[in-house]
């Protein structure tokens, strides 16, 4: 009897002899650009194998590392090839017009009762809903203010449960609530990307 | 434990999670940290053109302002070098490496022109795909022995794979292939000329890092 665990890393060395061998027959640029992220999802497939709570744990900065570089590289494309996108309109569909502000804000108070991670990221999407389908008119610094504040506050909490651990309630609120302000204002700047002066 | 870098100068432990500093890695720590800050004190290096056959000659004037974005990489790539100098888990350092490979790409991207930018992207595609045997490698170690400390790896209740070993270096290698880009690109001979000295010394200090790494445990 084979062990899973050698079964997963013979698929997943497979993959990544695929996805290599395909990388190094593509020539088109972007196709290749596509071709990594492939490579990236091997590279968490690797991780998640080891199947502990630290590899849960390191699947996460993994993953920040892949989608930064993705990032990156994609604004390096698009400054080498030129490409300028013109603003677009936002969705022109009319349930869309009513719809968002009542289904936004059951959202975005059902993500506040869950907070934390979870919370933020349904939050977020209810103001993603909101941004999407209504005109934005919003001050962008403020929000990336307020998510960079929040930030620094969780990990101030990190520092609390290390340094002074009998403050563990004040240090588990305050984490659960920066966390949530931090994804819900990153989650919300993704409603706005649709080119233009503020995107 | 095969002390290559000397015994520790200082230890600091979050649970198994620890930093520490042998004279080894104390000395690059020191190597990062002096650039680090040449590269915030400098101002950026003035160029001059001789025109040929003549004795005329222009001087490039490089305001602060153009370089702005190239020294905040610059200082970026300088703190993850620190970090990864100083790291004593395998994961952390690995994330470290792939952080010196992203400001790396950022350095080399900063210049706008047509190709300096495909260079660039070549770069980073190298290190994109270079976080798999970086990130494979951690992992198998972690599989193998389950614990991604130095000191304890070093300890040596299970031997470390020799493929784990390999993968992290591969990948180590991959993150800091930045100066053949940046030659490939001739940005040796581009205005900026301090920053740009950051990309081979960080891939200097990770690959001399991962080599005591790979040693000790």
């Amino acid at each position: 009897m084979i062990p899973d665990y050698s079964i997963g890393l013979l698929v997943a060395f497979a993959s990544a002899g695929v996805a290599f061998f395909a990388l190094m027959r593509e020539t088109d640029g972007l196709h290749r650009l596509l071709l990594t992220d492939l490579i990236e999802v091997v590279t968490l497939a690797f991780i998640a194998l080891v199947g502990t709570d630290l590899a849960e744990a390191l699947i996460l900065p993994g993953l920040v590392v892949g989608v930064s570089e993705l990032i990156a590289l994609s604004e390096i494309y698009r400054v080498k090839e030129g490409y300028v996108r013109p603003p677009a309109a936002g969705l022109r569909i009319e349930v869309m017009e009513s719809a968002p502000g009542i289904l936004a804000a059951i959202l975005v108070v059902y993500g506040i009762v869950l907070s934390g991670f979870s919370g933020g990221a349904v939050a977020g999407l209810g103001v993603i809903f909101y941004f999407l389908c209504r005109d934005h008119s919003e001050r962008f610094e403020l929000i990336e203010t307020a998510s960079g504040y929040s930030w620094v506050f969780w990990i101030v909490a990190f520092f609390v449960f290390m340094l002074l651990p009998q403050y563990w309630f004040f240090a588990v609120m305050l984490a659960g609530s920066a966390i949530l302000v931090k994804v819900l204002a990153k989650m919300s700047l993704i409603g706005t990307m649709r080119g233009g002066p503020n995107a | 434990m095969p002390e290559i870098g000397g015994s520790d100068l200082f230890v600091l432990e979050f649970g198994d999670i620890l930093h520490y500093y042998s004279p080894y890695t104390l000395t690059l720590f020191l190597l990062a940290l002096i650039f680090t800050g040449l590269a915030i004190l400098s101002r950026p290096e003035g160029q001059v053109d001789i025109a040929f056959g003549g004795d005329a000659y222009y001087a490039k004037e490089t305001a602060v302002s153009e370089m702005r974005f190239r020294r905040f990489m610059t200082i970026a790539c300088g703190l993850a070098t620190m970090g990864a100098m100083g790291s004593g888990d395998i994961f952390n350092f690995t994330l470290f490496a792939s952080l010196v490979g992203i400001t790396n790409v950022g350095i080399v991207a900063a210049v706008k022109s047509r190709h300096v930018l495909d260079a660039a992207y070549e770069y980073g595609i190298v290190a994109m795909v270079a976080t798999l045997p970086l990130f494979g490698g951690a992992a198998l170690i972690l599989a193998t022995t389950g614990t991604l400390s130095i000191p304890a790896l070093a300890a040596g209740a299970i031997a470390v794979p020799p493929v784990g070993k390999a993968l992290l270096a591969l990948g180590v290698i991959g993150e800091g292939m930045a100066p053949f880009y940046a030659a490939k690109a001739e940005m040796f001979r581009a205005p900026g000329a301090p920053y740009v000295i950051m990309c081979s010394l960080s891939s200097l200090l990770i690959f001399l890092r991962v080599v005591e790494i790979a040693i000790t445990i």
